[in-house]
């Protein structure tokens, strides 16, 4: 919703449909005598004497309509500025993600450390969990389905600032931003400065109410859960 | 994609009008003679009936289970539903050009059996039984435009074949000395394969209020039936009709993990009003349901699965009660 009313021509069209409705249904008493009419002429009420219930769910349907139409559908955006001042709204929360593509850039078996690069852009270096079988037979440059446990860290940042545990404005390196929120299903969707977007199920103590699109994101990958080499 | 299934044992009280056939059948059958305005008066039973079967199996209409009548003394009915299908978007939002509005290609696809048995327990059909069989497949397609994102529009059309039969059971005298004569008029024994085309168009309103969903969404549809085949030629279907949904579903989260997921309640209202041959061949003018669910949350974190738990749902219409319950599961794309 960047652009004013005036400079929305669609929003502009659906608002004057609405009034043009509303104004129709204040000002008849009757206003689906013409549906009515309409419906009868072309036989769609003639049978089963329907009308009376068409008459009244079609004044109910409208009436939704017009208000539903009011507004306009936009596309979300994740380079937004965030309101608010410059602050850390909430550290390490835990989400579990699946990385497609990923690669295997090296791996120390004897210390059992892999890195991996996601198809995000994001480069992590980890342990592998329990459930991780046969690690010693993954190789460098193997293709690879992983399973990651991450922290996710959401800032509000000013020209790339927030500020530290005492007060002055630090730097915050940003891994992703916060794309789009729905909070009823948990839901986190991120968009990566490659314009990949992921979506991430966040736990009940997330505090999705105080985000929205344009959070800066900082990610921390902690364990490896699962990896699937891919032939 | 969501897919409801439910395995019940429920109860179906059709009062006096279930079997507009057997009401029409019993004064023929005492003549033992079919008059031409009668024959017609008896196909068109017929064949309202088997659009409406066709219709209650193969489309959306009432969820799965076993219903049986509590009858008016004059038979023993049950009819079971077994229903699996959908209808869902897929893909990401696209924008509509430089319109402030978004689509994504939806898909809908229905199959389903309806069995319709009657016990007479009348003294001229005492002990004959009426097995009647519809099956129904439909799919097709659409697209739901958002013109807001609360506020959605998904005109859809589809295409359903149906195949419905009959099989009489005759035990009693009379039943059993005119049978041949029955058969013959296409009221007994008589098959029947039959195309059907189910434009729609789906009005939504969903709203988030908290963590809370509601949706509004307002489903008129039309459905035009016509004859592929038939064993009689007194069988021979066309026509013609409608059904507008009407639901208000709210979906509750409630804060608490089991398993792992979250706990969700809700569940739904939904009227169904019937126009044309759906409403003949039932002989109801509406089928409410009311619908309570407590499911676990699984959507990013099963595959194609936004929640699973259990239902149940009551129904009501002119002239008949029921109500279902079992595993409650919906599927997203």
């Amino acid at each position: 919703m960047q652009q004013s009313l005036d400079q929305r021509p669609i929003a502009a069209w659906w608002r004057k449909v609405s009034i043009a409705v509303l104004g129709e249904s204040l000002a008849q008493s009757r206003p689906t005598l013409k549906l009515e009419r309409i419906l009868t002429r072309t036989g769609l009420a003639g049978r089963n004497n329907h009308c009376l219930r068409v008459r009244a769910t079609g004044a109910c349907l409208l009436s939704v309509m017009a208000f539903a139409l009011a507004g306009c559908w936009t596309a979300p955006h994740a380079d937004v500025q965030p309101k608010g001042d410059a602050r850390l709204i909430q550290r390490a929360i835990p989400v579990v993600a699946v990385k497609e593509d990923a690669t295997v850039q090296s791996i120390d078996v004897d210390q059992r450390v892999v890195v991996l690069n996601f198809s995000d852009g994001i480069t992590a270096t980890v342990k592998p969990g329990p459930r991780v079988k046969n690690f010693s037979r993954i190789r460098a440059g193997d293709k690879a389905k992983a399973t990651v446990a991450q922290q996710l860290s959401v800032y509000v940042l000013k020209d790339g600032l927030s500020p530290g545990v005492d007060g002055k404005l630090e730097p915050v390196r940003t891994d992703a931003k916060v794309l789009k929120i729905e909070p009823a299903y948990r839901l986190l969707t991120l968009q990566y400065p490659n314009r990949q977007v992921e979506v991430l199920k966040v736990g009940l103590d997330a505090k999705l109410s105080e985000m929205e699109a344009g959070d800066a994101v900082v990610i921390e990958t902690t364990e490896l859960l699962a990896l699937r080499v891919q032939k | 994609m969501n897919s409801r299934t439910a395995v019940a044992l429920s109860s179906w009280r059709v009062g006096t009008s279930i079997g507009l056939i057997w009401a029409l059948l019993l004064p023929v059958a005492a003549r033992c003679q079919v008059t031409p305005g009668q024959a017609a008066q008896i196909r068109d039973g017929i064949n309202d009936r088997i659009e409406a079967l066709t219709v209650l199996g193969g489309d959306y209409l009432l969820g799965g289970g076993h219903y049986q009548s509590t009858g008016n003394g004059r038979s023993d009915r049950t009819v079971d539903v077994s229903k699996f299908g959908g209808s869902g978007e897929f893909s990401d939002l696209r924008q509509l050009g430089d319109l402030n509005i978004a689509w994504r290609p939806r898909v809908q696809g229905n199959m389903g059996t309806v069995e319709w048995n009657n016990l007479f327990k009348v003294p001229l059909l005492d002990g004959d039984v009426s097995h009647t069989k519809a099956f129904g497949i439909q799919f097709g397609g659409g697209a739901r435009f958002w013109f807001t994102d609360e506020f959605s529009v998904a005109p859809t059309i589809m295409g359903m074949y149906g195949h419905t039969t009959n099989e009489y059971t005759a035990k009693s005298a009379f039943m059993v000395a005119n049978l041949d004569e029955a058969k013959q008029v296409g009221l007994i024994d008589w098959s029947a394969d039959t195309w059907t085309l189910r434009p729609s168009v789906d009005f939504e309103y969903k709203y988030t209020w908290d963590r809370t969903i509601i949706t509004l969404s307002s489903d008129p549809t039309y459905f035009h039936t016509g004859s592929l085949k038939s064993s009689n030629p007194n069988i021979n279907v066309v026509g013609d009709s409608e059904l507008w949904n009407n639901k208000l579903d709210i979906d509750v989260p409630l804060g608490r993990m089991l398993f792992g997921h979250e706990l969700r309640t809700g569940g739904y209202f939904e009227r169904s009003d019937l126009f044309g041959n759906a409403r003949e061949g039932l002989n109801t003018n509406y089928i409410n349901e009311i619908h309570g669910r407590l499911v676990l949350d699984y959507l990013n974190e099963l595959w194609l699965t936004q929640w699973i738990g259990l239902g149940g749902s009551y129904y009501w219409g002119s002239n008949f009660t029921g109500y279902s319950f079992g595993i409650d599961f919906y599927l997203v794309f």
